[in-house]
């Protein structure tokens, strides 16, 4: 049983860009999903799909074989189970300090304040930054940013979290402990679906690929047979790893 | 000059104080160095807001900083005192030199006060508290949502000025004033997609339009802290009624 199917996706942005073209898509549970292609394939566009952030125009969206629900009950059900990290942590973070922050996601699904206070410490110890609890939001460095978002998504204890461009950014090392951070999580259970422009690191790092070319999944599979297979590389406009 | 207040207010040894002790503290002073004459009872709020800004772990040089501007205004007030304008012209004012002495004093130390709240406590402490003081809670979100986009506003600003600067767009006031309206123009939409990026990743965290609630971590009032903060002021007030 498939966790997340995404079956003829269909979507433009206002003043009718077409971002997603019939796109489909299956994400199997605890699995390393990465999802490459050029500039303005769609990427980001399906991630915020697969939270409901975005309704599709066409096609349609299965949780566990059950097509999603976009009514309020509906939305805070998938979203418990899905979490999202955006690509630029200053568009999530938004209280005073880091263990509000954080805080933030377990207060909406109505746990009892001892509940909120254990996630939050178990998210915050998961990603390495507990001894920034009390740091407020706008003193962090970029890749603290990014590990307090992170956190965020994680204390609601989702078993995907998506994850856009988690690397973008940060030094060689911070990626590399980043992706170690996220390894950790994905062995407690989660399933990862991240975006990147990275292949080498998607090469190294996830067990599944999924390359985008205007709107479409245009091969999905092994990470290692896709991403050094250059005939299909060139046809998403992307070079082949260890290139 | 904001940042410097903020940074230490942020990383200060009272810090993690209670609210509840540091504003009894500083509005206590500020009463004190109200109510009785300002010799000497003013002289010793500001002895004592001074020393307690020491105890917190601000150096003595970031006070003075952060005392200079707001005491400049002080001192210019008070300059005014040591002259009258009557109809031979201006000349020194009798009692001139005691009474500027006596403003600057009163001022100062309910300056100094109050600065000891704020180099103590992050705004974001101080603005929370109103939330237990019954304001709306939209009000307190909104502040807090100002404060925390403020520095990412700020940023994005220097960010476009220096982009300017290296294509010379600085260069002459008139360029400088053309630069400077591009840039407030440009700042308006980009606050605008920051909003709607914001709202996304609140929705992605289970947020459905309410409250935004947070669990925010209250540090205890300790008695002994708050029998400190008493038995300093009773101190103040004693000497004021001794002097009086």
């Amino acid at each position: 049983m498939s966790l997340i199917r995404a079956e003829g996706l269909t979507y433009a942005y206002p003043g009718g860009v077409p971002a997603l073209d019939g796109l489909d898509l299956t994400i199997e549970q605890g699995r390393r999903l990465a999802i490459l292609g050029a500039n303005g394939a769609g990427k980001t566009t399906l991630l915020l799909h697969l939270n409901g952030t975005l309704r599709p125009a066409k096609g349609r969206i299965h949780l566990d074989d059950t097509p999603v629900a976009y009514d309020r009950a509906g939305l805070l059900a998938w979203r418990r189970r899905v979490g999202l990290v955006l690509q630029d942590a200053d568009d999530q973070l938004f209280a005073p300090s880091v263990f509000e922050d954080v805080s933030f996601g377990p207060m909406n699904l109505d746990l009892d304040e001892a509940e909120v206070r254990a996630r939050v410490e178990a998210a915050l110890a998961a990603l390495d930054i507990a001894d920034l609890a009390e740091r407020p939001t706008h003193m962090l460095s970029f890749g603290q940013k990014k590990r307090v978002a992170i956190a965020g998504a994680v204390a609601m204890r989702p078993e995907v979290l998506l994850l856009d461009e988690p690397t973008a950014g940060l030094d060689a090392r911070s990626a590399k402990r980043l992706l170690a951070t996220l390894a950790e999580l994905e062995a407690a259970g989660t399933t990862l679906v991240f975006t990147t422009h990275d292949v080498d690191m998607a090469h190294r790092f996830a067990d599944e690929a999924a390359l985008f070319h205007r709107g479409r999944v245009i091969a999905h599979g092994a990470a290692k047979a896709i991403l050094t297979d250059a005939a299909t590389m060139d046809r998403a406009g992307l070079d082949p790893a260890g290139g | 000059m904001t940042s410097t207040i903020d940074r230490i207010a942020h990383s200060n040894r009272w810090r993690s104080r209670s609210l509840v002790e540091k504003s009894a503290l500083a509005f206590g002073l500020l009463a004190v160095s109200l109510a009785f004459p300002p010799w000497p009872t003013a002289a010793g709020v500001l002895a004592v807001a001074f020393a307690a800004a020491l105890a917190a772990g601000v150096s003595p040089g970031a006070w003075v900083r952060v005392m200079a501007p707001p005491l400049g205004f002080v001192l210019t007030g008070a300059a005014t005192l040591l002259v009258s304008v009557g109809a031979d012209g201006i000349a020194l004012a009798p009692d001139g030199l005691s009474a500027a002495a006596a403003l600057t004093l009163r001022a100062s130390a309910a300056t100094a006060a109050l600065l000891l709240l704020a180099l103590t406590t992050p705004a974001t402490d101080l603005v929370a508290a109103l939330a237990r003081l019954k304001v709306p809670a939209e009000i307190v979100e909104l502040a807090l949502l100002v404060y925390r986009f403020l520095f990412v506003l700020a940023d994005t600003l220097a960010a476009m000025q220096a982009a300017q600067e290296a294509r010379l767009g600085h260069v002459g006031w008139r360029r400088r004033i053309r630069s400077s309206g591009l840039i407030a123009a440009a700042l308006l939409p980009r606050a605008m997609d920051r909003a709607r990026r914001l709202e996304t990743g609140l929705a992605a965290r289970g947020w459905s339009g309410g409250s935004l609630r947070v669990l925010t971590r209250r540090a205890p009032v300790s008695t002994a802290g708050l029998s400190a903060v008493a038995a300093t002021l009773l101190a103040l007030v004693l000497l004021g009624m001794t002097t009086r």
